[in-house]
């Protein structure tokens, strides 16, 4: 296992669900992806799946060593408003879009104008540019054109800098692991990062750290 | 907050003081006064915390008189979390200390299941309405906040009550132009959002609601409120 950055150079903008993106999080994903096959687009909800997957990251106690999004530019957010149809089964004939029950969403997406996105962590080189090279794009509504990536730089650095950095926290880290730690809060520190499992109280990315 | 926000915000509040003038806010409030005070006797002022419903409340309780009826619904802490809610208490406290509080707590808002059982919410709300036994609501509903709303006229007879609109005719500037010259209280969350989505289309709404899925808030909530996502209190 080496301490590794990772570059996304993006064509299009990042839409967020989360002021992060988690990088343990996308490669789980597309191994998943690679694991199912076609099943993965008929996945149960709710289910958390790929606790057995082998991600090829190293683990400090039970934190993948993986930081979150680091945005350059560092641009504050902007907001894209957008109509989708309700995901329900639609009757024959006509139906009224703008009011009532089929009104369509009116959908409010935060987006970030970053044109790269870094990651650090420490894992397995070749693994790990093999996996990202697989991303087609990051953060949500990929499937409106947010996120798209123009291509991925993977290299060694001399340090880890997947957990801490300079005395700063690059990912959530439960304050039960810290000695000291400058700000937290409730969030998911582990993957499935939706689930109620993975939540406890955590350091807040980018905040001053002391690991115990 | 840092530097640039409070610069932000410092030329929000210029433009704001010039529009009570400009938009003859002070005018407005007096008028809106006169009409609320025809229903205050038998009527309830109805506080959710909001920038309207603060105005409405400053309003009343500094025009009107002073020991109106307020009723404030509690969301909980799954739908309002208590930082925000604890701001309302204290702003509402500030604003019209004689008045008498009613305050109602939503029970299910102490569970996760408030956030997508919304038709327990209604059930539960128009309940304890009901069982307040005012018969008139005032309520800090505006015109120009959507076609329904215009559409609902000033005074509305319900089953059981009559609402009433006080601040119907004021616009989201009229609104915000009294919010920042009579210095009245509102959330601190407000600027966040209204830093993102522009001062007409920041409101305050319940948190990680699902019924407002529609309208993208959820999404927006967990990327700008995203403390209060996993443990709101």
């Amino acid at each position: 296992m080496t301490p590794l950055e990772v570059v996304f150079h993006l064509r299009t903008p990042v839409a967020l669900g989360f002021p992060w993106i988690f990088f343990d999080s996308l490669l789980a994903h597309i191994r998943l992806k690679e694991e199912l096959g076609e099943r993965y687009y008929s996945l149960p909800t709710k289910v958390p799946m790929g606790a057995q997957l082998r991600v090829p990251l190293k683990r400090w106690r039970d934190v993948p060593v993986a930081s979150v999004s680091i945005f350059e530019p560092q641009a504050g957010l902007a907001v894209f408003s957008f109509f989708k149809r309700g995901d329900f089964p639609f009757p024959r004939g006509r139906v009224e879009r703008s009011r009532g029950f089929f009104k369509d969403y009116y959908l409010r997406a935060a987006y970030i104008p970053a044109v790269r996105v870094r990651f650090y962590c420490t894992g397995e080189l070749e693994e790990v540019a093999r996996l990202c090279r697989k991303v087609p794009a990051l953060g949500k509504e990929r499937n409106i054109g947010f996120g798209f990536i123009k291509r991925v730089e993977v290299r060694e650095v001399e340090e880890e800098w997947g957990l801490v950095w300079n005395g700063v926290a690059m990912r959530p880290i439960p304050v039960r692991y810290l000695k000291s730690w400058e700000d937290a809060a409730w969030m998911a520190y582990k993957p499935p990062y939706w689930s109620k499992k993975s939540f406890d109280l955590c350091a807040v990315p980018f905040t001053r750290v002391e690991l115990a | 907050m840092s530097g640039s926000d409070e610069d932000w915000l410092r030329r929000w509040r210029e433009y704001f003081l010039a529009w009570y003038d400009e938009g003859r806010v002070e005018e407005k409030a007096e008028e809106a006064a006169e009409f609320a005070s025809r229903y205050l006797d038998e009527g309830v002022v109805s506080v959710s915390g909001g920038k309207d419903s603060m105005t409405m409340l400053h309003i009343v309780a500094t025009r009107c008189r002073e020991d109106v009826a307020v009723f404030h619904w509690d969301h909980g802490p799954w739908l309002m979390p208590r930082e925000v809610e604890e701001e309302i208490r204290r702003g509402i406290a500030a604003v019209a200390p004689r008045a008498r509080l009613i305050v109602h707590e939503y029970r299910l808002g102490w569970s996760e299941r408030a956030r997508w059982d919304w038709e327990a919410w209604y059930k539960a709300f128009f309940s304890t309405l009901q069982s307040l036994g005012f018969r008139y609501h005032l309520l800090g509903i505006r015109a120009d906040e959507s076609c329904r709303r215009r559409a609902r006229g000033r005074v509305v007879e319900r089953r059981s009550w009559v609402e009433v609109h006080p601040i119907y005719h004021f616009s989201w500037r009229d609104t915000w132009a009294y919010v920042f010259k009579h210095n009245v209280p509102v959330p601190r969350v407000y600027f966040d959002y209204a830093k993102l989505l522009g001062w007409d289309k920041a409101r305050l709404v319940t948190f990680f609601d699902k019924e407002f899925e529609k309208y993208g808030s959820p999404q927006l909530d967990s990327v700008l409120s995203w403390r209060w996502k996993a443990k709101p209190f």
